[in-house]
């Protein structure tokens, strides 16, 4: 069955960290963050391209194990398969990952919707001695499979061909008769109007934490159907006198065994993999804390000796220069101030983007971007599991918190899949509170490296205990809940490619000026026309016992406190100057730190846990942050001082 | 069918029933639906293995005894056919349970690594066997937090039916019986290896994951606590009850 048609929904389906959001990319042309992680993609994200004229709806989901949803991530994967009824499906089935690739393979093509398998990174699996047939399991699955290397773009032609190939194969499992008579009386009672009728009944059979909330949704379901499918289910299960997703489950199993013995070869030796030697290493903490130390420093060394470098030469290459130019053309006086002056939207707002954070952040996000190809940061989480589990975090948390150290709003979000709300409320209160994101790391790298090492490790070092103190207390203080369990599949380790790196750097960078620029020269307008009409200078006043007196700054750190509300890169920037300025001693300067690393977590932030706690929680939340953020800063500045 | 099976098809009904908290007696003649009910009542009432009172029935300490060693050998039973054999587990275990004794059932039991569930999911009643093994550790059976890093092995069983969605997210990975896991490492969390993806697991998970003891040449060595200098352990193929009859020959 060919497809004929003017607009063509394609959805992407995978395994999660599979390569679905890479072939996006190259089927699109367009460019989303990929990375060798799960969650790096959980929303869904939709774009429109022309394949042989034909208008093609293409969307990325999250990733899936399987119809029957675990997750939130999974249940929205899956509801935009039920709900938006795409044409297409394009099952990005990862060749290291055979049978749990046929598994949900399977699930797809018991819907019926029409499918084509993209056989992603076999390049890997031949350096594995595996090799997979393709035209076998063609020939077993009787839709198209494309062979492809989403990473190089290899394939991608036969693949866009392939999509008017795809065929809607309807393969139907029979299972014994109480299960059959059980899914029959569970289609009755669903309204007409759903389509997959019997896969959504089997769901409910199988007890899907999600599938409830999706029949809602229909507003032709009365609360008395949902009464009597859960009178069928409790029946059919009574009948059964077992454990049916067991024998479900099983008959699957048997299938995927069927195909993936026949297509699968391996070669009974398996060589010794490098990548696999170094993901132990990296996980065993004999050997895993000083890896990480090492590539700490490392990083502290790249931000240190090259962006602090490149951040100088252009500050004295260009922005002096154009210093002086404005200074001959404008003179002194009111606009003057107002391009130029302390709070001027061009040194204040563009120079301190373009010339102060930009250069930081990008060879920041050049070492975080290889470490995240590496996978490297998913896999930490084994050794920091036992860690957090001290905090009152089980596993399951472990990731959203170790994702916070890419961006906190997403780790935000990721939440959501926690089974507990005691642990999801520790979770998004401790990413909130003293993770720095990656920019914000990036950056005070960069001002700590400009005190010298020493600064850099006292400050971390309190960051985390704060961290740790901070969890200790909520752990005490929330009612006891039963524990969630650690099952979490971590990304293999790979060799990243110098190309991929670059092209996420550069986009970040691209996304980092389109969203910052305009805050930043909002920032500096506001602080300008603050200052104008002097409201500045009585708050410095008014905040200067706080300010001075407990927490021993400069009273321009009121305008970096005051930035960091809207971009706390625009903060660091001012850090930076005030440091370049000699306002800013060594104890200063790690309390200027910590402080805007803990100060107001950035307004995506506070949306994100606004969603996830509701605006109450949220807001009380931010308060006590900020509250505590001040009285940890004055502490530290006064032991700071004993100290030396 | 003679009286003798009948009554034991009851017993066994009987035990199915008190897993499930039930004793209405109209729920036993209902679903047995036999023409002799209440003659094969009469009988086990005679027999002293039930109790009726009124409109409920429950089993008597000798009925239960009795029901166990029913039950034991047909989950037994399927659990052979379903993991040893791949057939169609609930028709041969059917028939399977009236005729074997008791050493019969328990050297099936052995064989199969004194597992605790049947391919339902439901309890398999523990024999004299199984405590003896689990007193001597001669279990074929290790959970994976018993296996040594870098060792590998083929799933047996996993337990743990109460926690539908701990078995559902397990399943999803394809750690199932049958499947060969890899142990990469044992702390500070256990990570495995699974057709091709390395799942991390918290000990908990991992204790409830039971894998055929695959050492050949010093079964003790297994066990982390005495592994001798140098004792070398072997992969094989294969199930372990199938090697276990070799040694035996």
């Amino acid at each position: 069955m060919a497809i004929n048609k003017e607009n063509l929904k394609v959805g992407i389906i995978g395994l999660p960290n599979s390569g679905k959001t890479q072939l996006f990319n190259n089927l699109t042309g367009t460019y989303n963050i990929v990375a060798n992680a799960i969650l790096t993609t959980i929303s869904h994200k939709k774009n429109t391209c022309k394949i042989n004229d034909i208008l093609c709806e293409i969307t990325d989901t999250p990733g899936i194990h399987e119809l029957l949803a675990q997750t939130y991530e999974e249940a929205s994967t899956r509801d935009y398969i039920f709900d938006e009824k795409p044409d297409v499906l394009i099952m990005c089935m990862d060749s290291n990952r055979l049978k749990q690739s046929l598994y949900l393979t399977l699930d797809l093509l018991e819907l019926g919707i029409p499918l084509i398998i993209a056989l992603n990174a076999i390049d890997e699996t031949c350096r594995r001695g595996i090799l997979l047939d393709t035209r076998k399991l063609l020939h077993f699955l009787r839709v198209p499979v494309v062979e492809c290397i989403a990473l190089s773009g290899q394939g991608m032609e036969e693949l866009k061909e392939a999509i008017f190939q795809a065929k809607g194969i309807k393969w139907e499992f029979k299972y014994s008769e109480t299960i059959e008579n059980g899914i029959d009386q569970i289609v009755c009672k669903l309204p007409t109007n759903i389509a997959n009728q019997r896969k959504i009944a089997s769901l409910l059979l199988l007890n899907d934490p999600y599938i409830i909330d999706f029949i809602k949704k229909y507003k032709n379901v009365t609360d008395e159907n949902i009464q009597e499918i859960h009178m069928i289910v409790n029946q059919t299960r009574k009948e059964f006198q077992g454990n049916i997703a067991r024998v479900v489950n099983t008959r699957r199993n048997q299938w995927v065994d069927d195909i993936a013995n026949e297509v699968m070869i391996q070669q009974s030796l398996m060589p010794h993999e490098f990548e696999k030697t170094f993901a132990r290493l990296c996980r065993t903490p004999l050997t895993g804390i000083p890896i990480l130390l090492f590539i700490i420093y490392l990083v502290y060394l790249g931000v240190v000796n090259c962006a602090n470098v490149i951040a100088e030469w252009m500050d004295s290459r260009i922005w002096v220069p154009i210093q002086d130019l404005i200074n001959v053309l404008v003179p002194a006086g009111f606009f003057n101030d107002f391009l130029i002056g302390d709070y001027g939207i061009l040194s204040l707002g563009l120079a301190n983007a373009f010339i102060t954070v930009l250069p930081i952040l990008s060879v920041f996000f050049l070492i975080y971007n290889t470490l995240e190809d590496v996978g490297y940061i998913p896999n930490l989480c084994v050794l920091t599991r036992r860690f957090f589990e001290k905090l009152g975090l089980s596993g399951e948390s472990v990731m959203p918190l170790v994702l916070g150290f890419g961006c906190k709003t997403m780790a935000t979000l990721t939440t959501k899949s926690l089974q507990s709300k005691r642990e999801r409320y520790i979770a998004i209160y401790l990413i909130a509170f003293a993770i720095p994101c990656a920019a914000q790391m990036g950056l005070n790298i960069s001002i700590l490296g400009r005190i010298g090492l020493e600064a850099f490790v006292i400050a971390f070092i309190v960051l985390i205990s704060v961290e740790i103190i901070a969890g200790l207390i909520l752990n005490i203080v929330l009612p006891y809940e039963e524990k969630g369990e650690f099952i979490q599949e971590l990304p293999p380790i790979r060799l990243p490619t110098m190309k991929a790196v670059i092209v996420k750097t550069w986009y970040r960078m691209i996304w980092f000026l389109e969203e910052a620029v305009p805050v930043f020269i909002y920032a500096a307008l506001a602080l300008f026309v603050l200052d104008k009409t002097g409201i500045l200078m009585a708050s410095k006043l008014f905040l200067s016992p706080v300010i001075q007196g407990w927490l021993g700054l400069p009273l321009e750190m009121v305008d970096a406190l005051i930035l960091c509300m809207a971009r706390h890169e625009a903060a660091a920037g001012l850090i930076i100057k005030l440091i370049g300025d000699g306002l800013l001693n060594f104890t200063q300067c790690i309390v200027a730190v910590v402080i805007t690393t803990m100060f107001v977590p950035c307004f995506a932030n506070i949306m994100a846990m606004i969603k996830e706690l509701g605006t109450y929680r949220a807001i009380m939340m931010t308060v006590m942050i900020n509250a505590s953020s001040f009285v940890i800063a004055g502490c530290l500045n006064w032991a700071l001082i004993y100290w030396y | 069918m003679t009286l003798k099976r009948e009554k034991e098809e009851y017993l066994e009904k009987l035990w199915g029933m008190k897993e499930d908290e039930l004793d209405d007696l109209s729920i036993l003649s209902s679903d047995m639906n036999h023409e002799d009910h209440d003659r094969i009542l009469h009988e086990l009432v005679i027999d002293g293995f039930i109790e009726t009172d009124g409109g409920k029935v429950r089993l008597t300490e000798s009925g239960e005894t009795r029901a166990r060693q029913i039950i034991r050998a047909h989950r037994l039973a399927e659990k052979l056919i379903f993991d040893a054999l791949g057939g169609d587990y609930e028709a041969g275990a059917c028939e399977f349970e009236h005729m074997v004794n008791t050493e019969m059932v328990d050297s099936i039991c052995i064989l199969l690594g004194h597992p605790r569930e049947c391919p339902h999911g439901r309890p398999i009643p523990q024999g004299d066997c199984c405590k003896r093994a689990l007193k001597t550790a001669e279990c074929a059976v290790i959970p994976i937090t018993e296996m040594i890093p870098q060792q590998s092995s083929r799933v047996a069983y996993i337990n743990g039916k109460s926690n539908q969605s701990r078995l559902n997210k397990i399943g999803a990975l394809q750690i199932r019986p049958g499947t060969m896991i890899k142990l990469e490492q044992k702390s500070p969390s256990l990570v495995i290896q699974c057709e091709g993806a390395d799942i991390a697991l918290d000990e908990n998970v991992a204790a409830d994951i039971f894998v055929w003891k695959e050492c050949t040449k010093n079964r003790r060595a297994c066990f982390q606590d005495d592994v001798p200098g140098d004792g070398v352990c072997k992969q094989r193929s294969g199930f372990g009850f199938m090697r276990r009859k070799k040694w035996r020959g």
